[in-house]
């Protein structure tokens, strides 16, 4: 079993920068300061590693569009973690900081940035705590600051804490948010790479992704590109949850079958079976039990029918409605829609209001039709990927599990029936 | 925002039609221009793409979603579809979730019969709603401020209103707080919404969330009549509409693309808070209705007039021509002006005529710019002028051009104002030193060195020669300046300047003085001054003169406003006619000048309002005034435009009549006219400068008048500033737009603004006076005092004393004598 970023994971004490070195840590940055920051650019490309925070969309390439000779440029770490189901970023940040840090300091070294922020979900305070130690730490070494290593590059990083908005975790509120503005998704064009934060070019990355440019790095992209499959390479973590017997994060290589990883989360409980399961957390559509053979890797997945996504494998079992999952997500995203733009602001709503009244055995049958027709118009016509998100579990679980609608339906004909 | 004007196009097809229009042109403006109307929430012209309420859905070949037309940038052989059935079902479902939680209000909704929602909805959306839930509740008439209510229920949250805040008045007052479902506009941290230009968002708001609190649920649109119209109060002139229902006066809007077409040159489609709730004097119940005599007896209009010119004519007879005067205002219409001067120059033969009490004449050493050509200068040269308090819409268009069009400003002023902070630098002298300054700046200008002004201005030379850099570097360069801030010798420094920058190799420059006042600038070219005629013929022009106005006109100077007064204190002017103007408030001296006036034989007051001098009149005339009469006006930037009447007076002539039947009382031959027009054509005969203006070139956004040319700059050298003695402060009175006058009155839906008397102190003078912030003082020169609250701060650099003329009744001009003087005060506890 390969391990990259969790090889270390449960050394004792290895958020500790002494512990860090000791299993190796910050000797990648040191070689790679020999070399020009676009040699480690390339590596980047060339081992072909995807963003992990949800888009998937190439590291370096990304990297690459920063807009040419405009300066200062900015980092910044999506640390806001909050989608349904995943918790991997969690780990990194709580059990080895340092890991983030060298990864960000690479980054910044390829880029040419000199200033980096970790954007970090307001709930997670107590991470933020473990994480400025680990800067401090880095700061007395001298991987940090003016002259890092006794090289030209100069690097500082600073932390922000959200103030709980799932939104902020999409890149463009994130920056808004980071500016002390409201948390709400900008227009694009410009992309963060050429206007970002405070207009300047910015390159914004998920903490696993930056975590994994470590590896990308230490053993080269060769090395990197032959784990996985042709358009997934490496590996990823799979936060695993629901009914499974071992909740928790997993890193596997991209391509491993979906079964196999339940298997290590301990399969399902006793005497239970799957039902359903959502690959790539809350904004992915869900699949049934007969695709959980599906590769998990970002091509297989969309020939499924779904997403990779953040990396959050939900697992439900036969004892599940699907009706009453959706209800949750539903509320979910009800909850977190930023208002901003109409469909979403006003779909997420109602489409939670019919989804309890189905649920509380008060549907009819039109509201099938309904479901999908709202769905409709939000598809593709809200402002940021978060309206889709919305509407994901409920396509998907009317496409896969309409029998789970369709017996509240009946239960609800029969109880006005009896009225 | 739109950024500089591209000249590059592009060509596309728009639901089959060829479009060609600059390169990063959004759709639906693109649309617009073959008569495609694409229904939009969000999108402002004047606050650029957003994209949030999705209204604007189109398809665009070859992507695979749904485009926004508002944020879509169009490219070349682009194909656009607003028609096709994908684009007009997501319309139609984006109307169905903007409609889910809107209230069924329309029946009482002061939007309905002008509302975008209601009209995209007829057009594009669905026949019934599908929701069977009860619609979200929320609160109906939540004030923002005392003008401007927000009903939560109407609100689509288009953030029109926030971005505007953000954008345009770029106070940020108005935010969107909440998330989801629940967002709503808010003021920032609850404070009222108090800026100087918060009912423009009535207007843009695409429903009836925000409402104007003084025109709630007072009339439905199709009983109004709107008049598109001028704004009466400051030099802008914005363009206004003003809805009447039964000859009732019920609202101001901006003349915008929401109900008109903007007029860009002169507002952007804006207006501020005096402007549109500062309306009420048309219905005062302090105007005044009727003429009357001294001792208050109601005469017939024509009676009164026939009086008034006999009268004056009579003392002509008796005492010459020089024993007569007239002062006007900035207030009156070029026609009323034009009329007045031609009466007392070709009926009675004088040159006393005037219309302000600071020193100005007629015409500029380099162009006169359009309030447009601020956008499309280099640089502003801000000297002066407190364009927020003075002339607001100014300051939105000086912080747009700063903000979008990198546009330079240069800030030259004696006190702190709201334009320091777009301003790239910001020089503040001392109370009283301007002309020092300006020659100082001159001749930096000119390369010669700079002598110390530390001591005297408060300034460095080293400043004084960044900021004649920064001038040499620039292209085009535009001066904005208050004449009647301007003491002393300033007033010749300024055009001097003006003279330099214009002549500086390589150099655009133009400028636009900002007096107080409507039409100042018009005063000036009816020639409402004592020693120019109309057009700015000086008095030594007497070939050119005799020509337009017979070999009788009179060539003798004639006396200032203040000479006036001072005449009419000795006994030498015998008769006086004050229009719209109240010199026993307004002039310098204040009581001395209603002595003065009790001292005249004859004193006609032609007002709108009672004044404290028309209750000295012998003879009071009524005046309509703005919104009953018709007239055009040329505003700061030189453009003539009308100002057409929304309200109608069957019982009284409107001004221009009345005083054209004083000039045929005295002289039957004289011309009548048919209607104000008729008074332009004349004026556009007579008036060098004016020969294009009638009323079909300034229909619609108005028209330039031709500037005159400046008479000789006087250079003179800058007096050395005047010494203070015994501790005492020089005054600065400035000027704050919402002061407590006759215009806006105790009932005035605006009052929440009145201030209190302030006298403004620097830290190192208060602390000389034991003085903080909060005590009482009385502000004192010679017998005469003022009360007042002491601040102390930074608003003016030591040694003076600033107070803002902020009520009639403070008095403040009772502290003031000779404005070219410098007026010296103390503060005492
Ligand atoms: C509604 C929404 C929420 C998101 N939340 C997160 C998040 O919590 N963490 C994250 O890394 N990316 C999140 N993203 C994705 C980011 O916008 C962005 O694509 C990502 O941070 C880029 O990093 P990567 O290229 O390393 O994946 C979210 C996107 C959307 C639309
Ligand atoms: S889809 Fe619209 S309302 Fe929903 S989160 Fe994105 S911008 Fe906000
Ligand atoms: S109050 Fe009006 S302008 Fe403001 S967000 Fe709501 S609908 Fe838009
Ligand atoms: S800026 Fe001047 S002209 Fe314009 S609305 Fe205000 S007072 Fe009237
Ligand atoms: S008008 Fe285009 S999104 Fe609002």
């Amino acid at each position: 079993m390969t391990q990259l970023l969790f090889k270390h994971i449960n050394v004792e004490g290895l958020a500790n920068i002494d512990v860090y070195e000791k299993h190796g840590g910050y000797e990648t940055l040191k070689k790679a300061l020999e070399q020009k920051p676009e040699e480690i650019l390339e590596t980047v490309k060339a081992s072909g590693l995807r963003g992990r925070g949800g888009a998937g969309f190439p590291t370096g390439l990304k990297w690459s569009f920063l807009a040419k000779d405009v300066f200062p440029r900015y980092l910044v770490c999506n640390a806001d973690e909050s989608e349904p189901g995943t918790c991997k970023d969690r780990e990194l940040l709580l059990k080895n900081p340092h890991l983030l840090i060298e990864g960000m300091i690479l980054c910044a070294y390829a880029c040419r940035v000199e200033i980096g922020y970790n954007y970090i979900r307001g709930e997670f305070y107590d991470l933020c705590e473990i994480f400025e130690k680990a800067l401090e730490e880095a700061y007395e070494r001298g991987y940090l600051g003016k002259n890092i290593l006794r090289s030209e590059f100069n690097l500082d990083i600073h932390t922000h804490l959200g103030a709980g908005a799932y939104i902020c975790g999409e890149e463009s509120a994130l920056l808004n948010s980071l500016e002390g503005m409201r948390g709400e998704p900008r227009l694009k064009p410009p992309f963060p790479a050429v206007e970002g934060l405070y207009g300047k070019p910015t390159v914004v990355n998920n903490v696993e992704t930056l975590c994994a440019v470590v590896p990308v790095v230490e053993g080269g992209a060769e090395a990197y590109a032959a784990l996985g499959t042709e358009k997934s390479k490496g590996t990823k973590l799979v936060s695993v949850s629901g009914h499974v017997r071992n909740p928790g994060n997993f890193e596997v290589v991209l391509g491993t079958p979906t079964s196999e990883i339940i298997e290590m989360a301990g399969g399902m409980r006793e005497g239970r079976k799957l039902k359903a399961f959502i690959p790539g957390g809350s904004s992915v559509p869900m699949l049934p039990a007969g695709k959980v053979d599906t590769p998990y890797d970002y091509e297989s997945l969309q020939a499924a029918g779904s997403m990779l996504g953040s990396g959050a494998l939900i697992v439900m079992d036969d004892s599940a409605n699907v009706v009453k999952e959706t209800l949750r997500i539903a509320s979910f995203y009800m909850h977190e829609s930023c208002g901003k733009c109409t469909p979403c602001r006003e779909g997420t709503r109602w489409l939670h209001q019919i989804l309890g009244e189905i649920e509380s055995g008060r549907g009819k049958d039109e509201n099938i039709e309904l479901l999908q027709d709202i769905s409709d118009n939000m598809s593709f016509k809200c402002f940021c990927p978060l309206g889709d998100a919305a509407i994901a579990p409920v396509l998907s679980g009317i496409a896969n599990f309409r029998e789970d609608y369709e017996e509240l339906l009946s239960q609800a004909k029969a109880g006005a029936a009896a009225e | 925002m739109p950024k500089k004007t591209q000249t590059e196009t592009v060509t596309l097809t728009i639901d089959g039609k060829t479009v060609t229009v600059p390169k990063g042109t959004v759709a639906v403006d693109a649309a617009k221009t073959v008569g495609i109307d694409i229904p939009v929430f969000c999108y402002h012209e004047k606050l650029g793409p957003f994209g949030c309420c999705r209204m604007c859905l189109v398809e665009v070949e070859k992507m695979p979603k749904l485009a926004t037309a508002c944020t879509q940038a169009v490219g070349q052989d682009m194909v656009i579809k607003t028609d096709s059935p994908k684009a007009v079902k997501g319309r139609q479902g984006v109307l169905e979730f903007t409609l889910l939680n809107h209230p069924l209000d329309c029946p009482v909704c002061d939007k309905g019969g002008e509302c975008p929602l209601q009209d995209n909805t007829f057009e594009h959306g669905p026949d019934l709603t599908r929701t069977e839930f009860t619609r979200y509740n929320r609160d109906k008439a939540v004030p923002l401020s005392p003008v401007v209510t927000i009903d939560r229920e109407r609100c689509i949250a288009c953030q029109r209103c926030t971005r505007y805040s953000d954008i345009v008045e770029q106070e940020t007052a108005l935010v969107m707080v909440n998330r989801g479902f629940q967002n709503r506009v808010q003021t920032f941290q609850d404070r009222p919404y108090d800026t100087r230009f918060s009912g423009n968002v009535v207007d843009i708001c695409p429903v009836g969330a925000l409402t104007n609190t003084t025109y709630r649920f007072k009339s439905r649109i199709w009983d109004l009549d709107n008049a598109e119209t001028l704004c009466a109060h400051c030099g802008v002139n914005c363009n206004i509409v003003v809805g009447v229902r039964s000859n009732e006066f019920m609202r101001v809007q901006a003349k915008s693309g929401e109900n008109s077409q903007a007029n860009d040159a002169v507002d952007d489609g804006w207006i501020c808070d005096k402007g549109r709730f500062g309306y009420g004097f048309v219905e005062s119940s302090n105007r005044v209705l009727k003429c009357r005599n001294g001792k208050g007896d109601t005469l017939e209009a024509n009676d009164a007039l026939g009086q008034a010119a006999t009268q004056l004519k009579k003392i002509t007879d008796e005492h010459g021509p020089q024993s007569v005067g007239f002062i006007g205002s900035p207030y009156g219409t070029n026609e009323e002006l034009y009329l007045y001067q031609k009466l007392f120059r070709q009926q009675l033969g004088t040159n006393n005529i005037d219309f302000k009490t600071y020193r100005q004449t007629p015409g500029l050493p380099v162009e006169h710019y359009d309030v447009g050509d601020i956008e499309t200068s280099d640089m502003v040269l801000l000297i002066a002028s407190d364009p927020t308090e003075e002339a607001p819409v100014l300051d939105l268009r000086i912080k747009k051009s700063v903000s979008f069009f990198d546009v330079k400003l240069a800030v030259l002023n004696d006190q702190k104002t709201d334009m320091d902070k777009p301003a790239a630098s910001s020089l503040r002298y001392n109370v009283g030193s301007e002309a020092e300054v300006l020659s100082a700046l001159i001749e930096a200008l000119n390369d010669k060195p700079v002598r110390g002004l530390e001591k005297t201005a408060g300034i460095a030379p080293k400043q004084i020669k960044d900021l004649a850099a920064t001038i040499q570097g620039s292209g085009k360069v535009c001066v904005i300046y208050n004449p009647a801030a301007l003491t002393g010798s300033a007033s010749d420094r300024i055009l001097e300047l003006l003279q330099t920058i214009g002549g500086l190799p390589d150099k655009q420059c133009g400028a636009i003085p900002v007096a107080p006042g409507t039409n100042a600038v018009g005063a000036l070219d009816m020639g409402a001054h004592p020693n120019f005629y109309p057009g700015g013929l000086a008095l030594s022009d007497s070939e050119k003169i005799k020509t337009l106005w017979g070999d009788e006109a009179p060539l003798q100077p004639g006396l200032s406003a203040l000479e006036m007064i001072q005449k009419a204190a000795s006994g030498e002017l015998k008769g006086l006619v004050v229009f719209r103007a109240n010199p026993v408030v307004d002039f310098p001296g204040g009581p001395t000048v209603a002595e003065a006036l009790k001292k005249l034989d004859y004193l006609v007051v032609h007002d709108m309002l009672e004044t404290e001098t028309t209750q000295l009149a012998n003879l009071v005339l009524a005046s309509n005034g703005p919104g009953y009469d018709d007239g055009t006006t040329t505003n700061i930037g030189g453009r003539v435009q009308f100002r057409k009447r929304s309200l109608v007076r069957e019982d009284h002539p409107p001004d221009w009549v009345l005083i054209s039947r004083m000039i045929r009382a005295l002289d039957p031959e004289a011309p009548s006219y048919k209607n104000s027009f008729g008074v332009t054509d004349e004026i556009s005969q007579k008036v060098p400068g004016y020969e294009a203006i009638n009323k079909n070139a300034i229909k619609g956004m108005g028209m330039p008048r031709k500037g005159s040319a400046c008479s000789e700059v006087q250079g003179n050298g800058a007096p050395a500033a005047e010494k203070s003695e015994n501790g005492a402060l020089r005054l600065r009175v400035a000027n704050y737009l919402f002061a407590h006058d006759k215009i806006l009155d105790a009932s005035s839906p605006l009052s929440h603004h009145f201030k209190s008397s302030t006298v403004y102190l620097n830290a190192e003078d208060a602390k000389a006076l034991g003085i903080e912030t909060g005590d009482e003082v009385k502000v004192v020169s010679g017998d005469a005092e003022v009360s007042a609250e002491a601040e102390v701060s930074d608003r003016c650099n030591p040694g003076a004393a600033l107070v803002p003329r902020v009520s009639d009744e403070q008095g403040l001009m009772a502290l003031v004598g000779d404005p070219d003087a410098a007026v010296w005060v103390q503060i005492k506890k």
